[in-house]
């Protein structure tokens, strides 16, 4: 309830009713939100004929147990330990590289002029569009050909030239929110073209650079589809293709299914509250205007 | 190590047709302090950024030294970290991620010089320019002026053939400019080092410059030292734009009785219908009413600037001139005014004569 007291600046919101209708309508998001997620880290941690018997929401009786989660990472089939470890082998380098090749893709629209730059632009951006359930079957094909299917590397290609688009365009406005001035000097002080960008303008769009690393990576950890046409050798799974292996064949153990699936999320959400000061500032940077 | 800076008609035009800069020609000699001086959208940064290599000029060509940097005419473009110049910026433009002595330590870096030899030439400029404690602090914690400070030393650093600042002290409180000026002008003189100076503000220019330069939509109005500008402006914008508090300045007929009670002389009068008459407000006086004067008039202000009283005299036909106060004339008080030094313009602008009585 805080918070709704500092909203009240004159002249922003005005009266108590509004702040009344604010309130309870950012309460009910909040909450229609966040019950999901709650229900899964409760039938996580309880025994599973607990939660069938009573439901997740009943808090008596209330055994907790870490069952479900060791179970879960050491599964004699499917192990998750193992799809998380292939989970990282592909977001890291599917990240690094779109945002370093986006990186200089973005500097180039930002700030040099080249004949049909406008065009290309909108280009990328009409190609953004794309769905990609539309590209696979090329894809497919594609990586069949060069021998790259069901390898990390096949799909680590497919993700990054799948980020470096929107890398791209998230670089390129941010780049051109940087002030002008610090790259002139940076001529003068006697630095090539490249000198800029790596002395000067990397370090500067640092936020920059890790909100996009972030988004990325949180995308290709979550990726379900690209992985499920690509990859399909037990061994090379990621984790969100162990997932579902979990559910079981003749019966649904939500308690394993629960727990795996918040196994799966601690990846990005630690990468998240790591960076989250760089995070928050990219974003804040992006929404400036000049 | 100085070098001097040959600016050959040189023009800029912004497409579709923004004139910038209109056939500017200028010696700047080495070792000189000059000036260019000149109203917002005058076009005198866009002249510093094409000496800096930053801008390219439409026609025309600079030559820093013996050497052409730029040319339109014959195709040359020398790079800006190809020149040997060191500029300031107007916001001064250091690097923010990096520490006093890292933005000092940049262009020698660039230059893949020794480590103990970065050190020995940032700690020199350093000491010389006052900021040696600074050194580990970054540019977020630091005053304006101690920025300055570090801008300067960055643009020194590599000990360049010219200095370029671009509205160095317009970032800065009134107290601090002094000071900044003084500084400015000192180490310029110290080192020798050939440098120009961008301002719209003529008490910068005639603080720290050997020569002004003033510019107006992109022309060069007058070229001198600052005596010259203040005492023989070339035309009317110089005199209007020149001098604290300004030039009192109307447009006259000849046969008007201020101009003929002035004395102007008969073939002006016989030449011209109507002219512009300049007084300073330093060179005239508002006497006691029974003095020998010129002019006759009311005091409708008076006003403080420092030690010096100024008085707004009414002369009728709704004229009033600033002139100086040297009796004990309040408002409402009728004053005699004598006039020291008189200008003369035509009425498209241009200087006739000066008379000094």
């Amino acid at each position: 309830m805080g918070k709704a007291f500092k909203l009240r600046k004159p002249g922003l919101l005005g009266s108590p009713f509004k702040i009344l209708v604010l309130n309870f309508v950012a309460w009910i998001v909040g909450v229609l939100w966040i019950t999901p997620f709650i229900g899964i880290f409760m039938t996580s941690i309880r025994p599973f004929r607990e939660v069938v018997l009573y439901g997740w929401w009943a808090l008596s009786p209330l055994t907790f147990t870490l069952k479900n989660y060791v179970d879960a990472l050491f599964n004699p089939m499917f192990s998750l330990g193992k799809g998380i470890l292939s989970s990282f082998i592909i977001a890291i380098p599917s990240t690094l590289i779109p945002v370093g090749i986006a990186a200089l893709t973005a500097y180039g629209f930002a700030r040099f002029s080249l004949p049909v730059k406008k065009y290309l632009f909108v280009t990328i951006l009409f190609l953004m569009a794309v769905p990609q359930q539309m590209t696979i079957i090329p894809i497919f094909f594609l990586l069949k050909n060069l021998h790259l299917l069901n390898t990390y590397l096949g799909l680590i290609l497919v993700h990054s030239s799948w980020g470096i688009p929107w890398i791209t365009f998230f670089l390129r406005n941010y780049f051109s929110l940087l002030p002008v001035e610090l790259e002139e000097a940076a001529r003068v002080d006697g630095a090539t073209d490249f000198q800029v960008f790596r002395k000067v303008v990397l370090p500067l769009a640092l936020p920059g650079l890790i909100s996009a690393s972030v988004l990325q990576f949180a995308w290709v950890w979550n990726d379900f589809f690209f992985a499920l046409m690509l990859i399909f050798d037990p061994n090379k799974m990621v984790v969100t293709q162990m997932l579902p292996r979990l559910k079981g064949q003749y019966q649904v153990d939500w308690g394993l299914l629960s727990s795996g699936s918040i196994i799966a999320m601690l990846a990005p959400l630690l990468i998240y509250a790591l960076f989250n000061r760089y995070y928050m500032r990219g974003f804040r940077g992006w929404a400036m205007k000049r | 190590m100085a070098k001097g800076v040959k600016i050959v008609n040189i023009w800029k035009i912004f497409p579709p047709k923004v004139i910038a800069l209109k056939n500017i020609n200028v010696e700047i000699k080495p070792g000189e302090f000059f000036v260019i001086l000149g109203p917002s959208g005058s076009g005198k940064t866009t002249l510093l950024r094409i000496i800096a290599g930053l801008e390219i000029p439409t026609k025309g060509k600079i030559v820093i030294g013996n050497k052409e940097v730029v040319s339109a005419e014959d195709g040359v473009f020398v790079e800006p970290r190809d020149r040997n110049i060191g500029m300031v910026f107007q916001n001064w433009a250091l690097y923010p991620h990096m520490t006093a002595y890292e933005n000092i330590a940049f262009p020698l870096r660039l230059k893949k010089l020794p480590e103990d030899e970065i050190r020995r030439r940032v700690k020199k400029v350093a000491e010389a320019l006052g900021i040696a404690d600074l050194l580990n602090r970054k540019p977020a914690h630091m005053s304006g002026g101690q920025q300055q400070r570090v801008a300067v030393a960055r643009a020194l650093v590599k000990q360049p053939d010219v200095l370029l600042l671009d509205e160095p002290f317009s970032n800065l409180d009134a107290r601090i400019r002094v000071t900044a000026r003084e500084f400015v002008k000192e180490i310029q003189k110290k080192l020798g080092i050939t440098t120009i100076l961008v301002t719209h503000d003529q008490a910068d220019a005639f603080a720290v410059g050997d020569r002004v330069m003033v510019l107006r939509r992109g022309e060069v109005q007058q070229v001198g030292i600052p005596e010259e500008l203040y005492n023989n402006p070339a035309n009317i914008f110089i005199a209007n734009f020149i001098g604290d508090p300004p030039m009192n300045i109307y447009k006259l007929p000849t046969s008007h009785k201020i101009v003929e009670s002035l004395g102007i002389p008969s073939e002006i009068g016989k030449e011209y219908g109507e002219v512009f008459i300049g007084i300073r407000p330093d060179e005239a006086v508002a006497l006691e009413p029974t003095s020998e004067g010129h002019l006759e008039g009311k005091v409708v202000i008076v006003e403080y600037v420092g030690s010096r009283r100024y008085a707004k005299v009414d002369v009728g036909d709704g004229l009033s001139l600033r002139v100086l106060l040297e009796c004990n004339a309040d408002h409402g008080d009728q004053v005699k005014i004598k006039v020291y030094k008189l200008h003369v313009f035509a009425s498209e602008g241009k200087r006739l004569t000066t008379i000094t009585y």
